[in-house]
């Protein structure tokens, strides 16, 4: 692949003398010093400061996309073994859209104690098992709405309405980011499709674009146009780079109080440093072969969301600030959307992520990155204790009551909190809202979330929305 | 404001004014949020205000606040109060401790307010309320300088300020800068040598406003306004059928000057018209343009939703008023109650989105399939006020009104006749009169922001107490009043007046009221083909659809179908028929600042960020456009790159290459090709900044 490198032009002159010889009649050199001199100074996402100091400086969001189960992952139910095939009578609103609705049905999955601290987790994640003291998990959330469009658009923006700012735009808009060079919000999706709504789950809604999370492919050119145009050699490019930059310079200086045009001479520049930082975080042939096999890059069914991982723990390096990943994509058993066969949906999702996130919190810790990084893991909603249909093994949608763990700096670990009802329908213990779950992840990131507010159609709009929202202070360590 | 030693003493005896408390920071920022709402100029309950000092030092009915003493305040012992029913406030959370403990020790150290402090007026009183009148022309000193009314009010607020007028843009500069402006490409080669022959921009001016290409530019502003896309967003993203023929409308009602008044009418109730025709109902795609969920959280939640979207972007559209935040509750910063809301859900509520399932239905109207919604009884159903905006929650019943602070006597509101309930057709020819106060001043701020780049009135979709004041109220009301009695809302002798102005002329400095702003993205795009030869005239119909890339694909949950690229040809169209479609934007749109598809888009962000520089300079559209470019340019200038470097100065910038650029260029050519040197100019500053 060709690109950019930076400072050094391909016939071996720096960028300053290049800059004079192309240039030298319009000042390039100035233009140098001015870049230099001013920076990110027009970034729309140049850092700022939190409301309060924060635990966590960056958020790692893993959506699994489709539902997961609650029952055969985080929340055991032992009395679905007592029912078991027996059909459900209580007043839960049970299945979507019409879909039959089946018995009761007991997990597959066996539950086991882990760590000190007990916390219960099925047999579906035996490496993250390794880390139960470090999660925890709330198992009583609720969304509003038993469809994936509208449930990826409530977990991520808050609301069912498309057009609102997601959660990595309203970080970027409160704090900015540390990394010039790289995007604030970045987010990677399954290589059988996106979820459903797509951008609409990492757009900036009425705020400007710059605040909308940035697609990231984990091979090949990671950004989109991010690679030199084919047939255009290096020094072409750096060549080409400079007249543009000679030419915008000498316009400048006729209109030097219009500081537009020197943000856009900026960011042609950004553009080019981006180049180098982006493809340098995905080259992970210099990762060494323990940590390559630690995220199961090896094996083909963890390859995908391994690499993924593992580009999450490069990114948090440079400094990104929030990094969403999907697992599963495109429509039902590709996702874990297990209408038809949900036990053998949830072992291949499962699969392909256990090792990768067990991976992920492992490395993390190594390095260090841990005590300030924010993990969060779960679905637009969760599954029915029900089967779909009589003597079927698919489980329907259920938005009432489902698991999410959250893990890392500021998270008080090693507990569940909340409790769904007998069977796990319903949450009825410290019943948690998506909207409280966004409290809480900004609060862990420094933010008040009654005060971090965007301008638009005449009121103050907030991620959380009019209601009240309570932080999930359990969760606190 | 320092304490006596007297105060300080007391200091210590009373716990509450330990800390030090800021009036400006503290005080106010809590009333606001926690009490202003029924307490504030919007609303005096108990006729008790708290948004000013003098005025919560004078009470209501009562004293609220003995300086010095909080325990006596009836404010303090209001809000500890135990019993919910006399505690305040009365809706949400009880203030925190520390939020007692700052409004007892604002209170007892005297509470001292700014002696200059602004009250803020009664909103019956704010100024785009009142009628509009027409203020005499003032008598300018440097008379000579003025051209028509515009610079008369213009020169009249900058002598009063010391100051003068900047000198006019040179004829090139303006036109390109006009061209641009309104037909949103840039000037020919003829049309400039036509222009220096004969440099009458006045003349351009005409010409242009004839121009087919006048709609496509104008249509698309008023197309951000009204949210328009293709699609419905959500899980199926499906196509709005026939929509299309709303965007021809609106591009064909401007090329033909339709006066705004009927424009207007046209689009809330083409249906109800007594006149009406194919036109006018196709006018009312305009209440069907909205985002949907064919597969709705809450179905009954869903109509009241749907019918949000057609109210809240009726009020900022043609009234700039944020009138959708009265849904739940009283409007917190606006004279604007929930009854007036419903009040306007009344008169869409007869409204019937033609669907089959999700599948959503045309209606046919002389043959042709129109999307619109219809009325499928001219009798209407009952409508109620929503308390806190629950379905389930219905409160009074209400009928059709406007909102009351806009008018001293409710307009007469027509009843049914056999097809329809008449109540849109009633509610257009309130907003479409000469009477409403806010239409006018609304779409005259439009276009001047449009063609200055920033309004008089900055906040477009919001002339309410929260909006921005004008910066020039005399001249803003003297354009609404002509616009409406003297130019008969012709938008096109709006411009006219505007773009022969010296105002308008001027070059543009940070002085200047004419903004130096980046081209939306429809016309920098548009440039490009233009200036690359590429540009492909072809007119109305259904939407093409420009190429995505592949990578940009990946992340949709049908990536394989969701989107199919229109062959080139037909993807080198003009912007305005490309498709929007709510759920995929094409990102060289997205980057750039596209409106959002949403909710109505007052003016265009620009905002300026690297992800624009690598798709302007290394994406599959620009390097196409810089290949074509260099074609034309070998085309017509030959080998010689002196003329090819001319050529393309000329094409692409309206003007010669300076000697330096020539030599710089020359150089660069000596080793790199032209579709390089293409490639750089088109991505020039000059190039999507006019002068």
């Amino acid at each position: 692949m060709s690109r950019f490198i930076p400072n050094r032009t391909p016939c071996g002159l720096t960028r300053r003398e290049s800059l004079w010889q192309v240039g030298g009649g319009f000042a390039g050199l100035a233009l140098t010093d001015l870049l230099a001199s001013t920076g990110q100074a027009h970034s729309p996402t140049a850092e700022r400061p939190a409301h309060f100091p924060a635990k966590a400086k960056h958020c790692v969001f893993l959506f699994m996309n489709g539902g997961p189960s609650q029952v055969d992952t985080f929340d055991p139910k032992p009395a679905l073994k007592k029912y078991h095939g027996q059909p459900y009578s209580g007043d839960a609103k049970v299945g979507s859209n019409g879909r039959p609705i089946g018995h009761l049905m007991q997990s597959p999955f066996e539950f086991r104690r882990h760590g000190e601290s007990g916390l219960e987790i099925s047999s579906l994640f035996p490496h993250l098992s390794r880390f139960s003291d470090e999660l925890c998990v709330i198992r009583s959330m609720h969304a509003d709405t038993a469809a994936h469009a509208s449930g990826c658009l409530q977990m991520n923006t808050g609301s069912i309405f498309i057009g609102k700012p997601s959660l990595g735009s309203w970080l970027s808009y409160g704090l900015g980011t540390q990394n010039q060079d790289l995007p604030s919000f970045v987010v990677m999706t399954d290589p059988r499709g996106g979820p459903i709504g797509s951008a609409s789950n990492w757009s900036a809604g009425y705020m400007p674009a710059a605040y909308q999370g940035t697609l990231f492919r984990n091979g090949g050119s990671p950004l989109l146009d991010l690679a030199t145009p084919a047939g255009t050699t290096d020094r072409t490019q750096r060549r080409s780079l400079d007249l543009l930059n000679a030419l915008n310079e000498a316009h400048r200086q006729q209109h030097p109080d219009e500081s537009e045009l020197l943000a856009r001479i900026e960011s042609y520049e950004l553009a080019y440093r981006m180049q180098t930082e982006a493809l340098d975080v995905v080259e992970l042939d210099r990762e060494d072969a323990a940590t390559q096999d630690l995220y199961g890059l090896n094996n083909p069914v963890t390859a995908d969301f391994g690499r993924k991982c593992l580009i999450t723990r490069r990114l948090i390096e440079k400094g990104v600030r929030f990094i969403q990943l999907y697992s599963g994509g495109g429509h039902l058993e590709e996702t874990w959307d297990g209408h038809s066969d949900c036990i053998t949906n949830h072992k291949t999702h499962a699969a392909e992520t256990d090792r990768p996130i067990a991976a992920l919190i492992a490395d993390l810790k190594r390095s260090g990155l841990w005590d300030e990084t924010l993990l969060v893991w779960g679905g637009e909603f969760g599954r029915t204790p029900t089967s779909e249909g009589v003597d079927k093994l698919g489980r329907d949608h259920d938005w009432h009551g489902f698991s999410m763990w959250l893990a890392g700096a500021g998270v008080n670990g090693g507990q569940a909190i909340g409790a769904t009802d007998e069977l796990g329908f319903t949450a009825v213990e410290d019943r948690c809202h998506v909207s409280d779950l966004h409290a809480t992840i900004l609060h862990l990131m420094g933010i008040d979330h009654t005060r971090l507010s965007y301008l638009h159609q005449g009121l103050n709009q907030r991620l959380t929305g009019v209601e009240e929202r309570h932080i999930i202070t359990k969760a606190l360590a | 404001m320092r304490p006596t030693l007297a105060l300080l003493i007391g200091f210590w005896l009373l716990p509450s004014s330990v800390f030090a408390v800021d009036y400006e920071h503290d005080v106010r920022t809590l009333l606001k949020e926690r009490c202003i709402s029924c307490h504030g100029a919007v609303k005096q309950e108990a006729d008790l205000r708290l948004d000013a000092g003098a005025l919560i030092l004078k009470g209501g009915g009562q004293p609220v606040v003995m300086p010095g003493n909080s325990g006596d305040s009836l404010l303090i012992q209001r809000v500890l109060a135990e019993d919910e029913s006399e505690r305040m406030p009365p809706e949400g959370a009880r203030l925190s401790p520390d939020q007692i403990a700052v409004l007892r020790a604002w209170i007892d150290r005297g509470a001292i307010y700014p002696t200059d402090e602004i009250i803020p007026p009664r909103p019956a009183d704010h100024w785009s309320f009142q009628p509009i009148q027409r203020p005499d022309v003032p008598a300018a000193m440097q008379s000579s300088w003025v051209r028509n009314e515009i610079d008369a009010f213009v020169l009249a607020d900058l002598e009063r300020r010391n100051l003068a007028p900047e000198p006019a843009a040179s004829p090139t500069a303006l036109l390109r800068r006009v061209t641009l402006d309104l037909i949103g490409l840039p000037p020919t080669l003829a049309e400039q040598q036509a222009f220096s022959e004969q440099p009458d921009l006045t003349a351009v001016i005409e010409s242009l406003l004839q121009r087919p290409e006048y709609g496509e530019r104008w249509g698309r502003h008023w197309l951000d306004v009204v949210r328009y896309a293709d699609s419905n967003g959500y899980e199926r993203d499906a196509e709005k059928p026939f929509v299309w023929r709303y965007r021809d409308y609106v591009i064909e009602s401007l090329n033909q000057d339709k006066p705004f008044d009927r424009f207007i009418m046209e689009q809330l109730a083409g249906d109800e018209l007594p006149d009406r025709t194919l036109e006018s109902r196709i006018a009312t795609g305009f209440l069907r343009l909205g985002h949907w969920d064919d597969e709705p959280a809450d179905p009954q939640a869903d109509r009241y939703d749907q019918l949000d979207d057609i109210v809240s972007t009726t009020g900022q559209a043609f009234l700039g008023l944020t009138i959708g935040c009265a849904r739940c509750h009283d409007h917190k910063f606006e004279p604007l109650s929930a009854r007036d809301y419903y009040s306007l859900v009344a008169v869409f509520n007869p409204l019937e989105r033609p669907q089959a399932g999700r599948t959503e239905k045309t209606v046919m109207v002389d043959d042709v399939e129109i999307y619109a919604w219809r009325e499928p009884d001219a009798i209407a159903p009952e409508t109620y006020l929503l308390k806190r905006g629950s379905p389930t929650n219905p409160g009074e019943r209400v009928t059709p009104a406007v909102p009351a602070i806009l008018v001293a006597h409710q307009p007469a509101f027509a009843e049914p006749d056999e097809q329809t309930s008449q109540r849109r057709l009633s509610l257009a020819r309130w907003i479409a009169s000469a009477e409403n106060p806010l239409t006018a001043r609304v779409l005259v701020n439009r276009v001047w922001q449009q063609h200055f780049g920033q309004g008089l009135v900055t906040t477009a979709n919001d002339f309410g107490l929260m909006g921005s004041v004008p910066s020039h109220p005399e001249l803003l009301d003297w354009l609404a009043h002509w616009f409406m009695h003297d130019a008969g809302w012709s938008l096109k002798k709006l411009h006219r007046l505007i773009l022969t102005s010296q105002t308008w002329q001027q070059a543009k400095t940070p002085n200047s009221l004419v903004r130096y702003r980046r081209l939306e993205v429809e016309a920098i795009r548009d440039s490009m083909l233009a200036v690359s030869g590429q540009l492909n005239p072809q007119r109305s119909g259904p939407a093409f659809k420009p190429p995505i890339p592949a990578a940009a694909l990946e992340a949709n949950s049908d990536k394989e179908k969701v989107w199919q690229a229109s062959p080139e040809p037909e993807a080198s169209r003009r912007s305005v028929y490309a498709f929007i479609k709510r759920g995929l934007v094409v990102p060289l749109f997205e980057s750039l600042d596209l409106a959002d598809t949403v909710s109505s888009c007052p003016q265009r962000q620009v905002t300026t960020v690297a992800p624009q520089a690598l798709t302007l300079f290394n994406g599959e559209f620009s390097i196409q456009q810089a290949t074509h470019f260099a074609e034309r340019l070998r085309r017509e200038a030959g080998d010689d790159p002196i003329a090819q470097i001319q050529r393309a100065w000329q094409l692409a910038l309206c003007r010669e290459p300076s000697s330096a650029e020539q030599e710089l260029m020359q150089q660069f050519l000596r080793e790199e090709s032209l579709e390089q040197m293409c490639r750089v100019v088109l991505n020039l500053n000059e190039f999507v900044y006019p002068e």
